[in-house]
């Protein structure tokens, strides 16, 4: 009977202990953070913007209230200090619940942050964390400061980071100058010998002041919104340039990220004249020392479709399909060797071509590698070769311009 | 000794979620950096061939526990020592195990509760199944083995099909040569966790088909040094050389990069569940060998009346072995290798061998005169 007893406490107490609540977390006391904007303060510290969402205001349907005059899905606190934890912790004098970081899907770097100290300082931080994922997507506010992209409001996807975070996904792979990238691919692109690392970047377009307000909302064309512009350029951390157009798209082509995107080819005399939509690509990049020479090829194959002819063009004729495939193996060349040219001109590798000389030749890399990003990169011999093939051509053959040119004679 | 019998798959069984336990959780053989799953092959081959000396010395004495044919084999004195030795060794191992577990959830889930209360529910599970005895421990093995497998192969599929893998991060090859690659294999790997499984030899006197023994040893030991060399290529493929060195728990970094279909995703709590049976198998049965052994060694009839005691001493050992996360991780490193690992699974076992193949010799030898 003792022995019951003593049994029956026993699994009393285990059941109580078992429930973890030492650890307890309750969500009404959460405060789900969206994102995180990093900025610098004047003094040299941190100065972190947390986007918390307010659970009430973002439940969908009717109850949300379609864009809510009410009040915004988001509310923004801030605070600073001398590190990210620091300056977290001390967040807490300003919110009423616990700060939870682990649906933190977005963090933005403020452009003058990431120019002046960079990022390698800042990163640990939140690689350390164990509620903190490194999955979340990096991105550095390009012309503002982190705080005023993080405060934006924005409309079809009420809550600002899974804008941003949607946006740079589907522009991605639908037009290729930008890259989605999350912490833990920067940072192993930064830690890998020789290597620059990419990150996408973020602008806010309007005024700051008015981008916070939900009156912003209720126009059709809101004054201010969010917008992926730009590639930026990490040299050891730093953020040391801007990529836009060509050698954007052609930096994440040799990457081997892009999905769909579309190149436009001149065609009968008329600039731009055909539209080649692509759909899939490989890109592979090889290396060989010579002499203690490195030397690089990088070879891609395309396919795709045509999406828009401006110009009577006969594509029921095999030959002239080999004739435009031959002009977008050009253009996509062009486009290539652009990316490379802007990367060396920054001594930066943000293309890897360090890091695949290491893989294939590490005993030769040896030598290379100190002096790899200012001496051996800029004047790398790179070999492009381009396939590309046309597969289909939508539901039309010959383009109805042709009728008209004919009917017209 | 309990009268107990469990089969040979059950033995296979305990073995492999023995050597996977803590394995899976820590970067094991990373400083042989992109070449880690090669140094755990090559400590796993190594290990077979210990694992045979230890069948042998089995083979001799199938139905005595190693604290007993240690005794016939150097003497009362010396084997009583040598063997009291041992039994501490397990029960350091098994608190070592414990420790690892705690500092896990700890740091991962449970940052504001002590060490103690996270070990101390461990522990009282596990002195609920020492007390039930090995047939018990080896059936509730089976049950949860199926249990670990699926969950191992739907994390495999799910980290796959979220094309997470790139073969790249694994080049170079044998980037400084082979030998520092084999230096690791012989200096961690073979002890932690291949040779580890000494603890065996307090089992294997249970199993009701010595013949399979040795079988069934290699192939356990073959399975599980495969599934660790799949699961380092997987966190380095994944989370690449730098990262999976620098993580305390680098297949957990794994499993949280899992994005598939933009849902599932966060499923580091099957980690969590995974590595809990592993660890709870693997203190299990140290503790075990350590109750087993004590009842043998000091003639307690009953062992399981030294669950309490013993399971009290690996829970406090547990906590006060090292006063930090690292310097807990450098004793296991570093400076349990020479003090516990070399003398006891490489040195003393062949010893034990050779003096008992003369003995053998001479009882033949004077037969037969």
């Amino acid at each position: 009977m003792k022995r019951k007893g003593f049994f029956l406490l026993l699994m009393m107490t285990i059941t109580i202990l078992l429930t973890s609540c030492w650890s307890k977390k309750e969500l009404t006391d959460l405060a789900i953070v969206s994102a995180m904007g990093i900025d610098e303060t004047k003094d040299g510290r941190f100065h972190i913007t947390l986007q918390i969402i307010n659970p009430g205001n973002v439940a969908g349907g009717l109850q949300g209230g379609g864009g809510g005059s009410q009040s915004p899905p988001v509310t923004i606190y801030s605070a600073s200090g001398d590190n990210i934890v620091e300056a977290s912790r001390r967040a807490s004098g300003r919110i009423s619940r616990r700060l939870y970081y682990a649906h933190t899907n977005l963090v933005v770097v403020g452009e003058k942050l990431a120019r002046k100290e960079g990022l390698n300082t800042l990163i640990d931080g939140l690689d350390r964390d164990p509620e903190f994922r490194n999955t979340s997507t990096l991105v550095i506010a390009k012309n503002s400061t982190a705080a005023d992209l993080v405060k934006t409001l924005t409309p079809v996807d009420k809550i600002p980071a899974n804008k941003v975070l949607k946006t740079l996904e589907f522009t991605e792979r639908k037009w290729g100058e930008n890259v989605k990238t999350s912490l833990q691919e920067v940072m192993k692109s930064i830690e890998s010998p020789g290597r620059g690392a990419v990150v996408s970047g973020f602008r806010l377009v309007g005024n700051p002041q008015q981008a916070q307000k939900l009156d912003n909302l209720q126009e059709s064309a809101p004054g201010a919104t969010l917008r992926a512009s730009g590639i930026a350029v990490l040299k050891q951390g730093k953020l040391v340039d801007w990529l836009y157009g060509k050698p954007a798209r052609g930096t994440v082509w040799i990457l081997d990220k892009i999905q769909g995107t579309n190149i436009n080819i001149n065609w009968a005399g008329k600039k731009e004249a055909i539209a080649y939509q692509t759909v899939r690509q490989k890109t592979s990049v090889s290396a060989q020392v010579k002499n203690g020479k490195p030397h690089i090829s990088v070879h891609t194959r395309v396919e795709g479709d045509i999406g828009d002819m401006e110009v009577p063009v006969d594509i029921t004729n095999p030959k002239v399909i080999t004739k435009i495939e031959q002009s977008v193996r050009k253009e996509i060349k062009k486009e290539l060797r652009s990316a490379i040219e802007r990367a060396q001109k920054n001594k930066t590798d943000i293309l890897g071509f360090g890091e695949v000389v290491h893989r294939t030749r590490p005993n030769q890399f040896k030598k290379l590698k100190t002096e790899w990003n200012d001496v051996y990169f800029p004047k790398l011999d790179v070999d492009i070769t381009v396939e590309a093939y046309v597969r289909r051509a939508g539901l039309r053959n010959k383009s109805f311009l042709s009728g008209v040119k004919e009917n017209q004679k | 000794m309990e009268k107990a019998k469990i089969s040979a798959s059950q033995l296979f069984i305990l073995m492999v979620l023995f050597e996977l336990g803590s394995a899976l959780l820590v970067p094991l053989a990373i400083r042989a950096k992109q070449d880690a799953w090669l140094a755990i092959l090559l400590g796993m081959l190594g290990s077979f061939v210990l694992f045979l000396v230890y069948h042998k010395l089995y083979s001799y004495y199938p139905n005595l526990l190693p604290t007993e044919y240690m005794q016939k084999i150097l003497g009362k004195v010396m084997g009583t020592v040598l063997a009291f030795v041992y039994i501490l060794y397990f029960m350091y191992d098994a608190s070592r195990v414990l420790r690892d577990f705690g500092e896990m959830l700890l740091t991962f889930s449970y940052p504001d509760t002590p060490l103690f209360i996270a070990n101390a529910l461990l522990m009282l599970v596990i002195i609920y199944t020492i007390r039930k005895g090995i047939e018990v421990i080896a059936r509730s093995g089976e049950l949860l083995f199926i249990f670990m497998y699926v969950l191992a192969v739907a994390g495999f599929i799910l980290i796959v099909s979220s094309g997470l893998i790139d073969f790249k991060n694994l080049q170079p090859v044998l980037e400084e040569g082979i030998l520092p690659t084999v230096k690791v294999a012989a200096s961690e790997t073979l002890y932690f966790p291949f040779t580890e499984a000494i603890v065996f030899t307090m089992i294997l006197p249970y199993l009701n088909n010595s013949k399979k023994a040795k079988v069934t040893m290699l192939c356990a030991t073959g399975l599980s040094g495969i599934n660790l060399v799949i699961t380092m290529l997987i966190n380095i493929t994944v989370i690449g050389v730098n990262l999976t060195a620098r993580s305390q728990f680098p297949l957990l970094s794994t499993v949280a990069s899992i994005q598939v279909a933009d849902f599932l995703e966060r499923l580091d709590v099957f980690f969590m569940l995974a590595m809990v049976i592993g660890i709870f198998f693997k203190v299990t049965i140290l503790f075990y060998a350590a109750t087993i052994g004590t009842a043998n060694l000091f003639k307690i009839k009953s062992p399981s009346k030294l669950a309490y005691p013993l399971g009290i001493v690996i829970l406090f050992l547990s906590i006060i072995i090292a006063s930090n996360f690292q310097e807990h991780l450098h004793e296991g490193l570093y400076i349990a290798k020479f003090i516990l690992h070399i003398p006891l699974f490489i040195i003393i076992p062949p010893i034990l061998l050779f003096i008992a193949f003369l003995q053998k010799r001479k009882d033949h030898g004077s037969k037969h005169v």
